[in-house]
């Protein structure tokens, strides 16, 4: 009885080694390069962030609204931009590096994975940064244009706005991706049905509104007389 | 010949040949009044330079109520005119479509374009929408250029105390502050050209910016101050016109004139900031006093406007505005609600948003459109203050308001131009910089952080 347990217990132990063996020189090296290359992304991020100025790239971010596109808060910058990308990029490099010391099949599939999502992620992360601008620039157009139109939740309708312009993006972004496409796309199509259902009862509502003006002269004259100082330069 | 003409206009040219006066008529449905506009053109020209070959060009924008033909139709009797002298050429009329971009500033470009082919020493423009031009008019605008060696005419009238509103308060104190001249109507919309700022005009390669349409007027005058051409200003009388393009919403408007005042502060920069206090500038004609037409206004529409922007936009305003501004603003939004009655927003006050919106233009922290749409609110809470001072005021007291306000941004411009170039308002720190922050600074800051 002993002897047999004996026996299990030293396979284990020798099943335990052979892994140790196999695998902890490989995570060792894996685990090495990625905290090498998370010191050069550091770096590199610190060494951009202060060596380039951008004043062009600045200029196109903040003539096209992308500067802007997070609120005055968090305004985008080129050289936070670039030394970004060069930080996020050095990581994933760094872990794709780190993965391949394992020199498994499950590793060499997930680098493989990964290399060809990478343009189809990039793609997709350009969509949602469009996207993102777009509702930014949307929404602020809606908002002055209805505060200057007398139109009653300006900052809602706005709101509504960037809403649906993300989240078309989003539904594009992950249909770039193939992800979870069915889900996306039966949101997407509630949310137009309804849009189209409000904006219908928002229709007949104002039709019935503009109906009752053009019945009451008292009201038209008042507009008459206000549009005669808007009219005079 | 410049491929800007129309084909029958190039004829025309051929035919004609050449003509020392133009007068430009720019026009889109306008047939009610461009008859009394033609007939009073030609009867100054027939009236005042009889000696001189003389065109009227009417430069429209594919009017369809018979405008062109309105133009070409009208004749003129010369018997009900006291001429000394008979006049020695014909005056033609023509009347074309122009190309480009539907606006003021592309007729004008036509007109422009004419005058220089037919080789015109002096150029007058006026609208077509006038009731109150008279054969004198004419003279006015034309006389400088010709007999004083002035290069351009600026219009004076009197007009209504609560007309005008745009030029009263931003662009006749912005436009003297900056350039030091009291040109009292920079966007009057009658004016008189020399040739040599018609070539220095169609030089210019902005025509299809907001220069095509409601910024022509400040554009022409802004240039013939700033580039230093020989300005003087002619009493024209009363202006009284049919109201402009009922199309047309506040917000555009505010949108193009704002905006090419702006443009143009960039362009000139070094001229302006070289420049302080202001002078006057010479006026000619024999100033009386006119009867005006009335003009109705909304207080209370004006007012609701400013307090919906103030609980709307506080987001965007806070991007032009500096914080003390900002805070003043929204409490007069606030106070308007207790007591719209007396609402007063002070110039110094509105001085310091008309700097700080030129300063975010420049700065661009959101796109310029949302910008200048956004001042729209600020704006009419201007005029209604405007309106509550000056109820009782008659046109001379009304001056002196005006007076003062131009006082008070030429007071500001020491502040304007530091900000402009990105120095930091006093008091606040760095991180706090509003509208006018030069951008690499702000990234040499966060590298600091």
């Amino acid at each position: 009885m002993i002897t047999t347990l004996q026996q299990i217990l030293e396979n284990a132990l020798e099943r335990l080694a052979l892994i140790v063996t196999t695998y902890l020189p490989s995570l060792l090296a894996g685990l090495t390069i990625f905290c090498v290359a998370y010191l050069i992304a550091r770096l590199v991020r610190w060494a951009l962030a202060r060596m380039i100025k951008a004043a062009a790239l600045d200029r196109f971010l903040a003539q096209s609204g992308l500067s802007s596109m997070f609120g005055r808060s968090e305004r985008l910058r080129a050289a936070r931009l670039i030394s970004g990308t060069a930080y996020w990029s050095i990581l994933l490099i760094g872990l794709l590096t780190g993965l391949s010391a394992f020199n498994t099949s499950l590793t060499s599939r997930m680098i493989e994975g990964a290399v060809f999502l990478f343009p189809k992620l990039v793609a997709a992360g350009a969509i949602l940064l469009a996207g993102a601008w777009l509702g930014q620039f949307l929404a602020r157009s809606t908002l002055v244009w209805a505060v200057n139109e007398d139109i009653p939740y300006a900052r809602t309708l706005a709101a509504a706005v960037r809403i649906v312009i993300v989240f078309v993006s989003v539904v594009v972004a992950a249909d770039h991706l193939e992800f979870a496409r069915s889900v996306f796309l039966a949101a997407f199509i509630i949310l137009a049905g309804g849009v189209v259902l409000a904006a219908s009862i928002a229709a007949g509502i104002a039709a019935h509104s503009a109906i009752e003006r053009r019945l009451e002269a008292p009201q038209r004259t008042g507009r008459e007389s206000e549009k005669s100082l808007w009219n005079h330069l | 010949m410049d491929k800007l003409l129309p084909d029958e206009a190039r004829r025309a040219l051929k035919t004609i040949d050449k003509a020392d006066i133009v007068i430009g008529i720019p026009s889109y449905n306008n047939v009610r009044t461009i008859s009394h506009v033609v007939r009073a053109a030609q009867a100054g020209l027939a009236k005042y330079f009889p000696q001189f070959p003389a065109v009227i060009v009417n430069s429209d924008g594919g009017s369809t109520d018979g405008t062109q033909d309105a133009v070409l139709s009208t004749r003129l009797e010369d018997t009900h005119l006291l001429m000394l002298s008979t006049p020695l050429h014909p005056v033609h009329r023509l009347s074309f479509p122009y190309h480009g971009i539907p606006g003021k500033g592309s007729a004008f470009r036509m007109i422009f374009q004419m005058a220089k082919e037919l080789g015109a020493g002096a150029c007058a423009v006026v609208d077509s929408d006038l009731r109150s031009i008279t054969p004198e008019w004419i003279d006015l605008l034309v006389r400088p250029l010709l007999h004083g060696g002035y290069d351009f005419v600026a219009p004076y009238y009197h007009r209504h105390k609560y007309d005008g509103t745009i030029t009263n308060s931003i662009v006749y104190p912005l436009t003297r502050a900056l350039y030091g001249l009291r040109v009292r109507q920079p966007i009057g919309g009658d004016f008189g050209v020399s040739s040599r700022l018609v070539s220095r005009y169609l030089a210019r390669n902005d025509w299809e910016t907001d220069v095509a349409r409601y910024g022509i007027d400040i554009w022409m005058t802004t240039i013939a101050i700033a580039e230093g051409f020989k300005v003087c200003q002619s009493f024209l009388g009363a202006k009284l016109h049919d109201a402009k393009d009922p199309g047309a919403d506040l917000s555009a408007m505010l949108l193009q004139v704002v905006g090419s005042v702006f443009i143009l502060m960039e362009e000139y920069a070094p001229v302006w900031q070289k420049k302080s206090g202001s002078s006057d500038v010479d006026l000619f004609g024999f100033r009386f006093d006119v009867g005006l037409d009335p003009v109705e206004v909304n207080l209370d529409r004006m007012l609701n406007a400013f307090r919906r922007g103030c609980r709307e936009l506080r987001e965007v305003w806070s991007m032009a505005l500096g914080p003390e501004p900002l805070k003043q603003v929204l409490a007069l939004g606030c106070g308007s609600e207790a007591d719209p009655r007396n609402f007063h927003l002070p110039d110094e006050l509105w001085v310091e948003i008309v700097c700080d919106f030129a300063c975010a233009h420049r700065a661009k922290p959101i796109e310029r459109g949302h910008l200048l749409r956004s001042l729209t609110p600020l704006y009419l809470a201007k005029v209604a203050s405007f309106v509550i001072e000056t109820r009782t005021l008659v046109s001379a007291q009304v001056e002196e308001r005006i007076e003062a306000l131009c006082v008070c941004f030429e007071r500001f411009k020491p502040t304007l131009i530091a900000r402009w170039k990105g120095e930091a308002r006093s008091g606040q720190p760095p991180e706090q910089r509003a509208a006018g922050v030069r951008e690499e600074e702000l990234v040499r800051m966060e590298a600091k952080k």
